[in-house]
């Protein structure tokens, strides 16, 4: 969404005061454990959300990497998000296909075991469609639940037969290009 | 010359003779600087830094050499020196240390150290610092670039590209300040300053505080000083140019980084925090009585309890926050610190021109 000038101006002076006021306020965190009369049980961590501060995954701040999601419909499967990956916890399969989907990313699975949401991943997204949620609980007790799946599934045969005829049929001609 | 003449009454205060040839005068004032300004002053500063660092974190910190562990930086100093060297180094590599070290204490000749300890006073006495860091900055890539190792590529570059976007906005806050004197002289710059906090240049007008602010953050940058330090930092390229290096050159290349963070202090101290400016007249009344020993004394005092304040202030903001990463240093040079040092300079220009004008 294109924004105003005004507005743009707006939210970045509010980002250079909301930046200059959290390490300000991190600064004085310090102050008790410089004289030695800290409370170590005492919490001190800002912007977790968590019960004991009753804050919501609303009260996230705008920038904040949550879980990934990816929107399978837009994924173009051109495999940026999986070179990029400094852990490597990203794994895609893809293939051209011929009807209105045009490619089917048949594996899309994020290793969040792996994962360090280091946000590299939704930088170089050029459809936009690897995102972080705002969802951040998301511990298992088995490792094989950490990996989550986007993919469409593999293709079946009645699938390829009927992409194979219509690749046939675009090189004869019949029919245009979706 | 005439200033070089300090070191010779120093020098008679050893019981040596007077002095005249200015070939033996300038390396001993170099030496002399080295060894009994920076080199405690690295000490003094290095021990505070792991002790606050512990404090912060609720552990001890150094408590074993000596009391309270103030041999702490000796003792490593030592142990450094015995080490062997663990890999083959070669020998563009030995080229580039040796190079870029040189070139960063060439600074020490140019370093403001008080109204009569000054070497090099020049009209672009200011920028000259400034040039030594990015020929730091260039000689560390080059070092890293030659040590074939993935550590050394990746930290070298990044060292290089901060320094890039960081000298921009430091030197555009720099001329700030030359507006407001007129002059790029140290003796200009700090002449037109009080020894009181309202009359030193960071508090005469709002945009000479932006200034400053934006000094100190983009030396960070441009040194890689924490937290702005993810070209050197172990856990993000397992130390960077640094990995390579152990023993003696390793004590030579964070002696010579934490050189560059002190100049850099010393630098803004002189610029916006007053310099070496004593109160209630006690310069003109030491320079009547004749006691210029006394008189070195306290400017240099005075200097380096700002900047050890300095220090310390930006080791506390280094050690409560993260470590940012190194493509958002440079996003942040280049989109928070550089258009922040233009409006400071435009609000300098203005407020200087209103000066001239009334």
């Amino acid at each position: 969404m294109r924004r105003s000038v005004f507005s743009s101006v707006v939210s970045y002076a509010k980002d250079v005061i909301w930046g200059m006021r959290s390490i300000f306020k991190s600064c004085l965190t310090a102050i008790p454990y410089l004289s030695g009369k800290h409370d170590l049980t005492k919490e001190v961590t800002e912007q977790y959300p968590d019960p004991i501060s009753s804050k919501t995954p609303d009260d996230l701040p705008p920038r904040s990497r949550g879980m990934l999601n990816n929107d399978i419909e837009r994924c173009s499967g051109c495999r940026d998000c999986e070179a990029y990956c400094p852990v490597t916890c990203i794994r895609v399969e893809a293939e051209p296909a011929t009807d209105e989907t045009q490619i089917w990313v048949s594996i899309f699975d994020i290793d969040f075991s792996k994962c360090m949401f280091c946000g590299i991943c939704t930088e170089v997204c050029a459809p936009g469609s690897l995102r972080h949620t705002r969802i951040y609980g998301g511990a298992s007790p088995r490792l094989s639940d950490m990996v989550a799946s986007f993919g469409r599934g593999p293709v079946t045969e009645t699938q390829r037969a009927k992409w194979a005829e219509r690749r046939k049929q675009i090189e004869d001609e019949k029919v245009r290009l979706i | 010359m005439n200033a070089f003449l300090w070191v010779s009454s120093w020098l008679e205060g050893f019981g040596l003779e007077q002095v005249e040839s200015i070939w033996i005068l300038a390396p001993l004032g170099l030496i002399f600087i080295f060894l009994f300004i920076i080199v405690p002053s690295s000490m003094i500063v290095a021990y505070l830094d792991r002790k606050v660092t512990a404090d912060f974190q609720a552990r001890v910190g150094p408590n074993r050499a000596g009391p309270a562990g103030v041999f702490q930086s000796w003792a490593d100093f030592f142990k450094l020196l015995q080490k062997d060297r663990n890999s083959e180094v070669s020998w563009s590599e030995e080229l580039w240390l040796a190079i870029h070290t040189m070139a960063l204490y060439s600074t020490v000749a140019v370093l403001p150290l008080g109204s009569l300890m000054l070497l090099v006073d020049t009209d672009m006495s200011v920028f000259l610092p400034f040039w030594a860091a990015l020929v730091v900055a260039l000689g560390t890539m080059l070092l890293g670039l030659s040590q074939k190792t993935v550590a050394g590529w990746y930290g070298g570059i990044r060292v290089a590209t901060q320094a890039i976007s960081g000298a921009f906005p430091a030197l555009v806050a720099m001329i700030c300040v030359g507006l407001r004197a007129g002059s790029f002289r140290w003796s200009g710059l700090v002449a037109i300053q009080g020894a009181a906090p309202l009359s030193w240049t960071a508090f005469s007008n709002p945009f000479q505080f932006i200034a400053l602010i934006v000094f100190l953050v983009s030396g960070l940058v441009l040194l890689a000083i924490p937290p702005m330090d993810a070209a050197l930092s172990s856990p993000d390229v397992s130390g960077g140019v640094a990995a390579h290096l152990s023993g003696r050159r390793l004590v030579l290349f964070k002696m010579g980084r934490f050189y560059s963070f002190y100049l850099w202090a010393v630098i803004a101290s002189v610029l916006f925090l007053g310099g070496w400016k004593l109160p209630f007249e006690i310069s003109e009344n030491l320079l009547e009585q004749g006691k210029i020993q006394l008189l070195h004394f306290l400017e240099l005092c005075c200097l380096m309890t700002k900047s050890l304040i300095l220090i310390l202030l930006v080791i506390w903001g280094a050690r409560v926050n993260p470590r940012t990463r190194v493509d958002q240093i440079t996003d942040f040079a280049w989109t928070v610190l550089s258009p922040f040092a233009l409006f400071a300079l435009i609000g300098a220009s203005l407020v200087a021109g209103w000066g001239v004008l009334s």
